[in-house]
C-alpha cells in the first residue's frame, strides 16, 4: 500500500487543474539541469513498453506465418525476433531505472536543501504560526511520498499508461471491428474507474487526516508522558488514543472496501472481454474474416490490457499525493519572507547606540504588545529590562535581534535601520540566549559548539571556564562528553541554563541579550557566574532580562516595562530613590533578603 | 482465517479455469467448428467467480491486518504511558514514535501478505499441474526458467533490504536535523547558526542521495532480470510448442493457454520471493516492538496495596535515610541518606545549589523513581505500598519545565479532572494568578495554545501549570521552581492567593528567590545529597554560612543599603 505516513492534511491536498499545472511547470523548471537524463529515461521507457507490446505480435506472427502455413522457417524467424525483443527490453529497463533514479534522487536532493534553506530564512512569526510537527513532516513524509514515486512509481505509471495506449492502438490495427465489439466493456470500466478515483481520493484524504491525528496524539502522549503520569491520567489518555486509533482503523477499512468493489469489476471485465474476443473472433475466423493468429494475439493483448488499468488506478493515488506534496513544498519554498535579508544589506555599524524609536508591536497583527517605546542604549552599556510577566520584555529583546519587525516605528543602530542591515552581519553581532532554552541531543560540548561550530575543544572548555562553571561539568563521569539526552533531560534545570549560557561565552557578539538566562540557577551560582562574566561582558552591549533584581543592580541602567510601555528608565540608584514601580519591585525583593527589617 | 482460505481457493479455481476454457474454445469451437457459445459462457462464469473472490479475499486480508495493527498500536501507547520515568529518560520520543509508526507498518505489510501468499501458492500449484497434464515436456521447458523468478525475487529482496534500511537510516538522520532545527529555532536564530544547520542538512541530503542510488542500482540489477525471465518461458512455448503444433502433437489452443498460464505465474512467483525478505524486515520490526512491550514497568502497583489514611491530619511526608542515584553504577549518589519530615499542613522550602538534588527529592515522593535505600512515606505509608493512581492523586507537582498540551486553556487546567465545571476551572486559574491574562485572550478559556504553549510568555505558561496542579486538589503540593519566570510583585499575589490553597495542605516549594522562600514555615537546605540545615529563613540567614552563599545574600546586601 502506498499510504504515506505522518502527513498533515490541509485544503491544499485537493488540487485543482490550475494548481496542478503550476506544479508541473515548476517541476519541469527544476528538472532543467537534469534534462538529458530525464529525456533519456523517457526514451528508454517508451522503447521498453514497445518491446512489451511486441511479444504478443510475435506470437501472432509465429502462428499465422509459421504454424498456420506449416512453415517452420518463419516460426524460427519469429522466435529469433522474440529473443532480440527480450534482450532489448532487459537493457532498456535496466538503464531506465538507473537514469531515472539519478534524475529523481537528484531532484529530491535539490528539493530538500531548497526547502530547508527556505525554512531557515523564515521569521519567528512564521514559526509561531506553524506547528513544528507539520514543518518536519514537509521534509519527511512529503518528500518520502515523492521518493516512492521516483523509485518505482514513475516507471510503472508511465509504462502502464503507454502499455494501455499501445495495446489499444495495436488492437485497433489488428481488427478494428473486433476491437470495437470488445470495447463494450470499456464504458463500464471507465465509469467504475471514475467513481473509484473520486471515492478513493476522498478515502485517501480521510486516511491521511486520521493518520495525522493519530500520530500527533501519539507524539503528544509520549512527549507529555511525565505530566500524564503525574496526574495519574494514563488510562484516560490511553482511551482517548484508542478512540483516535480505531477511527483510523475504520477509515482504513472504508478505503479498503472501495478497492474491494473496484478490483473485481476490472477483473471481471478482463474475463468478459476475453470471452467476447473468443466468441466473436472465433466466429470471424470461421467466416474467414480474421486469421487465427490475430485472435490469439487479441486474447493475449487483452489479458495485458486490463492489468495496466488496475495498476494505473493504484498508482494514481501515489501520483496524486506526490502532486499535493509538491504543491506544499513549492508553497514553502515560495513562502514570502516577513524578515527579508535586504538587497545590498550594509554591515552592522559598530560603536553606535541601539535606538528604539517610537516602537509599537503586536504579534501576528493582534493587539499591540508594545506601545510607543523609545529607548537608546549606548554601545558598551549594560541595561536591564524588568517588569511584570507578559509585560513585553522578551518581545523588546526579540525586536532588537530582529526576530520580528516593529509594526510602527523603527529599531536602529546609529542611523541605520535594522531592516537595512544584512542578516548575516546582524546575527554575527547580536546574540540572544532565549528564554525558551533548547538543548540539542548530543554531548554538552556539542551543545555549546552551536554558537561556533569550528571551535576547538580547548575553546569550548575555555567558554565554560569564562562563566565559571568548568569544575561542575568536568566532575560528571563523562565530563563535557556527557550526552545530555532529549532536550537535556540528563541535566538539572539550572545545569541546562548554564550550558545555554556557555554558548554565549563561545560566541563573540558585540550585543548580547540574556533573556532570563539564569532564572533556574541558584543565586549563589548566579552571582559567581555574573562575576566570572564581567570580563566577558566588557566592551559589549548587554541587555539582561531578569526577575531577580541582583542582576539589575549590576547594570548601568534599568528599563522598567509594564503593560507594553517603558515606564521608568534610569540607574538602579536613581530609580530606587524615585520611589516608583522599580522601588516597589526592589522593596519586595529586599524584604526577602531580610535586610531592611 | 478459514474464510480467507476458502476465498483464496475459489479465486484460484476461477482464475485457472479461464485459460482452459480459452484453449477449449479455440480448439473445439473455432478450429473444429463446434459450438462456441458454451465456452464463451463458461469463461464468463469462471471470470465472475474469480472476480468476486478476488474482492472477498482482499477484504478479509486487509481487515485482518488492519485490526492487528490497530490493536498493537493501542497496546504500545497504553504500555508506553505506564513505563517508568527512567525508561523515558533513556528513550527519545522519536524512537518510541517509530515503534508505533514505521515499525508497525512493516509488520502490517507482512500480515496482509500472508493470506494473499496462500492464494498465490495455490495458483502456482494448480497452474503447474494443469500444464503438466496438457503437455508434460512443454510444461517442463516452459517452467524451467520460472523458479528463477522466485530465486531472483528472494535474492533481490535480501539485497535490497539492507540498502533500503540504509536509506531509511540516512533519512532519519536528516529528519533529526530538521526536527531539532525547527524545535530549537529560537536558539538557532539567537546564535545565527543557520549556515551551520544548512551545512549539516546538506551532508545528510548527500548521504540520502548516495544510499538511494545504491538501492537503485540493486533494483536495476534485479528487476529487469525478473521481468525478462518469463519471456524465456514464452519463447520456449512458441519455439518448442510451435514445432509440436506443426508436427500435429499439440493444438493451437493449448499453445495459447500455455502462454496465458506462463504469464499467470509471474506475479505470484515474484510475490512469493518478496514475502521472504519482507518477513525478515517485519521480524526485526516486530522484535523492536516487543522489546518495548516486554519492558516491564519498574514502578508497579503493589500486590496488596495499602490505602492512604483518609481522616485525621493529612499530608505528612517523611524521607527516611533515602539514597538515590539515576545511574546505579556510580558511587557518589545524588541523594545520600536524606532524612526529612514535613508535618501535615506545613509549608517547606527546599533550597540548594543547582544540581543539589532538589528536583530529585520532588520526584521521589510521587514515586516517579524508586529510592535505592531508605524509604519515602506519605501519611505513614511507604509510597511503594500505595496504588500509583491513589498516590499521584494525593501528590500534585508543578514541574520546573512547563509542559502544556496543544489544546484549549480550559483543557489544560482541567487536565486532572476533565469534567470539572467552569467555576472550578476559574477558581484554579484565579488562585494561580492566571485569570487576568486568560480574560484578555481572544477566546478566553477556549483559546487553543500552540505547541508547548510557546505563544504565551514564560510566566504565563508557569501560571497555567500551577492552576493545573491546584485543580487536582492534592494533599501535598510540590512547586518545583514554578515561579522562576513570574515577577516578584506578581509572585506575591500568587503567594497570597496560594495561601488559601496552602492552608489546607502540605506544600513543598523549591525556589531560589528569597521572597518566595521567606513565605514558607520552614526552610530546608540541601547539600551533598542530604539535609545540611533546617530552620526559618531568618534563622538560616543569620546562622548558616552555606545558606548565605547559596542565596548570595552577602553580595546583595550592599545594594540594599543604598
Ligand atoms: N509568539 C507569540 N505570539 C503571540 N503572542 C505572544 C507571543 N509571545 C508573547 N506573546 C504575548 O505577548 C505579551 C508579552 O510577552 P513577552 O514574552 O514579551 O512577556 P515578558 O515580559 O517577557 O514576560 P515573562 O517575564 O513572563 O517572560 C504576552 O501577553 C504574551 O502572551
Ligand atoms: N534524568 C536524569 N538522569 C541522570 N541524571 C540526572 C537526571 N536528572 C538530574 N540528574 C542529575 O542529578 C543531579 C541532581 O539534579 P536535580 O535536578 O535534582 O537538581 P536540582 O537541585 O533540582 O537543580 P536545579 O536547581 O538546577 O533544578 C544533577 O547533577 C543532575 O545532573
Ligand atoms: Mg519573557
Ligand atoms: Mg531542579
Amino acid at each position: 500500500m502506498g499510504w504515506a505516513w505522518g502527513h498533515a492534511t490541509d485544503p491544499d491536498d485537493q488540487l485543482d487543474i490550475d494548481a496542478t499545472r503550476r506544479v508541473l511547470g515548476r517541476t519541469a523548471r527544476m528538472l532543467l539541469p537534469y534534462r538529458r537524463g530525464a529525456l533519456g529515461a523517457v526514451g528508454l521507457i517508451v522503447l521498453w513498453t514497445a518491446m512489451l507490446l511486441a511479444g504478443p505480435l510475435l506470437v501472432r506472427r509465429g502462428i499465422d506465418e509459421g504454424i498456420a502455413k506449416g512453415d517452420s522457417g518463419q516460426l524460427n524467424v519469429s522466435i529469433g525476433l522474440y529473443v532480440v525483443v527480450a534482450i532489448v527490453s532487459y537493457l532498456c529497463f535496466r538503464n531506465a531505472i538507473v537514469l531515472l533514479a539519478r534524475v529523481g534522487e537528484g531532484f529530491l536532493r535539490d528539493m530538500r536543501t531548497r526547502v530547508f534553506d527556505s525554512l531557515l530564512r523564515q521569521s519567528m512569526a512564521f514559526y509561531d504560526r506553524e506547528k513544528a510537527g507539520v514543518l518536519v513532516s514537509r521534509m519527511t513524509s512529503d518528500v518520502d511520498s515523492l521518493q516512492e514515486l521516483v523509485q518505482f512509481g514513475l516507471i510503472m505509471f508511465t509504462s502502464a499508461a503507454l502499455l494501455l495506449i499501445g495495446s489499444f492502438v495495436i488492437l485497433m490495427v489488428l481488427s478494428w471491428q473486433l476491437m470495437l465489439l470488445c470495447a463494450v466493456a470499456v464504458p463500464f470500466v471507465a465509469l467504475a474507474s471514475v467513481k473509484f478515483q473520486r471515492d478513493s481520493n476522498k478515502a485517501y484524504l480521510a486516511v491521511r487526516e486520521e493518520i495525522g491525528d493519530t500520530l500527533s496524539t501519539l507524539q503528544e502522549g509520549i512527549s507529555g508522558v511525565r505530566v500524564v503520569q503525574a496526574f495519574a491520567r494514563e488510562e484516560v489518555e490511553a482511551r482517548r488514543f484508542s478512540d483516535a486509533n480505531f477511527s483510523l482503523y475504520r477509515t482504513h477499512m472504508a478505503s479498503v472496501r472501495i478497492q474491494c468493489w473496484y478490483l473485481p469489476i476490472v477483473e471481471f471485465a478482463g474475463a468478459a472481454t476475453t470471452a467476447l474476443a473468443l466468441g466473436v473472433g472465433g466466429w470471424m475466423v470461421r467466416e474467414g474474416r480474421l486469421s487465427l493468429g490475430t485472435v490469439v494475439a487479441f486474447i493475449l493483448l487483452l489479458s495485458t490490457l486490463f492489468e495496466p488499468v488496475q495498476q494505473l488506478s493504484q498508482l494514481f493515488n501515489m501520483v496524486q499525493s506526490a502532486t499535493a506534496s509538491l504543491h506544499k513544498l513549492y508553497g514553502l519554498i515560495d513562502e514570502p519572507l516577513e524578515i527579508a535579508d535586504p538587497v545590498d544589506g550594509v554591515d552592522m555599524p559598530t560603536g553606535e547606540p541601539i535606538v528604539l524609536d517610537s516602537v509599537s508591536f503586536g504579534y501576528a497583527g493582534g493587539d499591540p504588545v508594545l506601545r510607543d517605546v523609545d529607548l537608546e542604549i549606548a554601545p558598551g552599556e549594560r541595561v536591564a529590562f524588568v517588569g511584570p510577566t507578559g509585560a513585553g520584555k522578551s518581545t523588546m529583546a526579540k525586536l532588537i535581534a530582529r526576530f520580528y519587525d516593529p509594526t510602527v516605528g523603527s529599531v536602529r543602530v546609529g542611523d541605520v535601520d535594522l531592516r537595512d542591515i544584512g542578516l548575516r552581519s546582524l546575527r554575527d553581532h547580536v546574540v540572544v540566549v532565549p528564554q525558551e532554552g533548547y538543548l540539542f541531543s548530543g554531548t554538552i560540548a556539542d551543545n555549546i559548539r552551536v554558537a561556533r561550530p569550528e571551535a576547538s575543544d580547548a575553546e569550548v572548555r575555555d567558554a565554560i571556564d569564562r562563566i565559571g562553571v568548568l569544575d561542575r561539568f568536568e566532575q560528571l563521569p563523562e565530563g563535557l562528553a556527557t550526552e545530555v539526552r532529549e532536550r537535556g533531560s540528563r541535566l538539572s534545570a539550572g545545569e541546562k541554563q548554564l550550558v545555554s549560557l556557555a554558548r554565549a561565552a563561545l560566541a563573540d557578539p558585540s550585543v548580547l541579550i540574556l533573556d532570563e538566562a539564569t532564572s533556574s540557577v541558584d543565586p549563589g551560582t548566579e552571582a559567581a557566574v555574573e562575576t566570572a562574566m564581567e570580563t566577558l561582558m566588557r566592551d559589549r552591549t548587554v541587555i539582561a532580562i531578569a526577575h531577580r533584581l541582583s542582576t539589575s543592580e549590576r547594570c548601568d541602567r534599568v528599563a522598567v516595562v509594564s503593560d507594553g510601555r517603558l515606564v521608568e528608565l534610569g540607574s538602579h540608584d536613581e530609580l530606587v530613590a524615585a520611589g516608583g514601580h522599580y522601588f516597589a519591585l526592589y522593596d519586595a525583593w529586599v524584604v526577602g533578603l531580610g535586610h531592611d527589617s | 482465517m478459514l474464510l480467507g482460505m476458502l476465498a483464496s481457493v475459489m479465486w484460484t479455481a476461477g482464475r485457472v479455469t479461464v485459460p482452459l476454457m480459452v484453449q477449449l474454445g479455440l480448439d473445439r469451437g473455432v478450429r473444429e467448428d463446434g459450438p462456441l457459445l458454451g465456452w464463451v459462457l463458461l469463461i464468463l462464469g469462471a471470470g465472475f467467480v474469480s472476480a468476486v473472490f478476488l474482492g472477498v479475499r482482499r477484504y478479509l486480508a486487509f481487515r485482518n491486518a488492519r485490526i492487528i495493527e490497530a490493536k498493537l498500536r493501542d497496546r504500545i501507547f497504553a504500555h508506553v504511558q505506564r513505563l517508568h520515568f527512567s525508561f523515558h529518560d533513556a528513550n527519545a520520543t522519536g524512537e518510541l514514535m517509530s515503534r508505533g509508526n514505521t515499525d508497525l507498518q512493516h509488520f502490517q505489510n507482512v500480515v496482509v501478505l500472508v493470506p494473499l501468499t496462500f492464494g498465490n501458492f495455490l495458483i502456482v500449484c494448480a497452474v503447474t499441474l494443469i500444464m503438466v497434464i496438457i503437455q508434460p515436456m512443454l510444461a517442463l521447458l516452459a517452467l524451467v526458467s520460472l523458479p528463477f523468478v522466485n530465486v531472483l525475487g528472494r535474492r533481490f529482496a535480501q539485497r535490497l533490504h539492507p540498502a533500503v534500511l540504509a536509506v531509511q537510516q540516512e533519512a532519519a538522520q536528516l529528519a533529526a536535523v530538521v526536527e531539532e532545527t525547527v524545535s530549537g529555532v529560537r536558539v538557532v536564530k539567537g546564535f545565527g547558526s543557520e549556515p551551520v544547520q544548512a551545512a549539516k542538512l546538506e551532508v545528510e541530503a548527500d548521504d540520502v542521495f548516495d544510499e538511494s542510488m545504491r538501492a537503485s542500482v540493486i533494483r536495476a540489477r534485479y528487476m529487469p532480470a525478473i521481468e525478462v525471465l518469463p519471456n524465456i518461458g514464452l519463447i520456449t512455448v512458441l519455439g518448442y510448442g510451435g514445432h509440436l503444433v506443426l508436427n500435429g502433437d499439440m493444438t493451437v489452443g493449448e499453445l495459447v493457454s500455455f502462454n496465458i498460464y506462463v504469464l499467470m505465474l509471474v506475479q505470484p512467483l515474484r510475490m512469493l520471493g518478496m514475502i521472504v525478505a519482507n518477513a525478515q524486515r517485519a521480524a526485526s520490526a516486530g522484535e523492536r516492538i516487543s522489546e518495548v512491550l516486554e519492558t516491564a514497568p519498574r514502578i508497579v502497583d503493589p500486590e496488596r496495596p495499602v490505602p492512604l489514611p483518609a481522616t485525621g491530619a493529612l499530608g505528612r511526608v517523611e524521607f527516611r535515610n533515602v539514597s538515590f542515584d539515576y545511574r546505579p553504577d556510580t558511587d557518589a549518589g545524588v541523594l545520600n541518606g536524606l532524612d526529612l519530615t514535613i508535618e501535615p499542613g506545613e509549608s517547606v522550602a527546599l533550597v540548594g545549589a543547582t544540581g543539589s538534588g532538589k528536583s530529585t527529592v520532588a520526584r521521589l515522593l510521587p514515586r516517579f523513581y524508586d529510592v535505592d535505600r531508605g524509604d519515602v512515606r506519605l501519611d505513614g505509608v511507604d509510597v511503594r505500598t500505595v496504588r500509583r493512581q491513589e498516590l499521584r492523586r494525593a501528590v500534585g507537582i508543578v514541574f520546573e519545565e512547563t509542559f502544556l498540551f496543544s489544546s484549549s486553556i480550559r483543557d489544560n487546567i482541567a487536565f486532572a479532572d476533565p469534567e470539572a465545571t467552569q467555576d472550578v476551572v476559574e477558581r484554579a486559574a484565579r488562585l494561580a494568578g492566571a485569570d487576568e491574562f486568560i480574560a484578555e485572550m481572544p477566546e478566553g478559556y477556549d483559546t487553543v495554545i500552540g505547541e508547548r504553549g510557546f505563544s504565551l510568555s514564560g510566566g504565563q505558561r508557569q501560571r497555567l501549570a500551577i492552576a493545573r496542579a491546584i485543580l487536582a486538589d492534592p494533599r501535598v503540593l510540590i512547586l518545583d521552581d514554578a515561579t522562576s519566570a513570574v515577577d516578584p510583585t506578581k509572585e506575591h499575589e500568587i503567594r497570597d492567593a496560594l495561601g488559601e490553597v496552602m492552608a489546607r495542605r502540605t506544600t513543598i516549594v523549591i525556589a531560589h528567590r528569597p521572597a518566595t522562600i521567606a513565605l514558607a514555615d520552614r526552610v530546608v537546605l540541601l547539600d551533598n545529597g542530604r539535609v545540611a540545615a533546617e530552620g526559618t529563613h531568618a534563622e538560616l540567614l543569620a546562622g548558616n554560612e552555606r545558606y548565605r552563599e547559596v542565596l548570595a545574600v552577602d553580595r546583595a546586601a550592599p545594594g540594599a543599603g543604598a
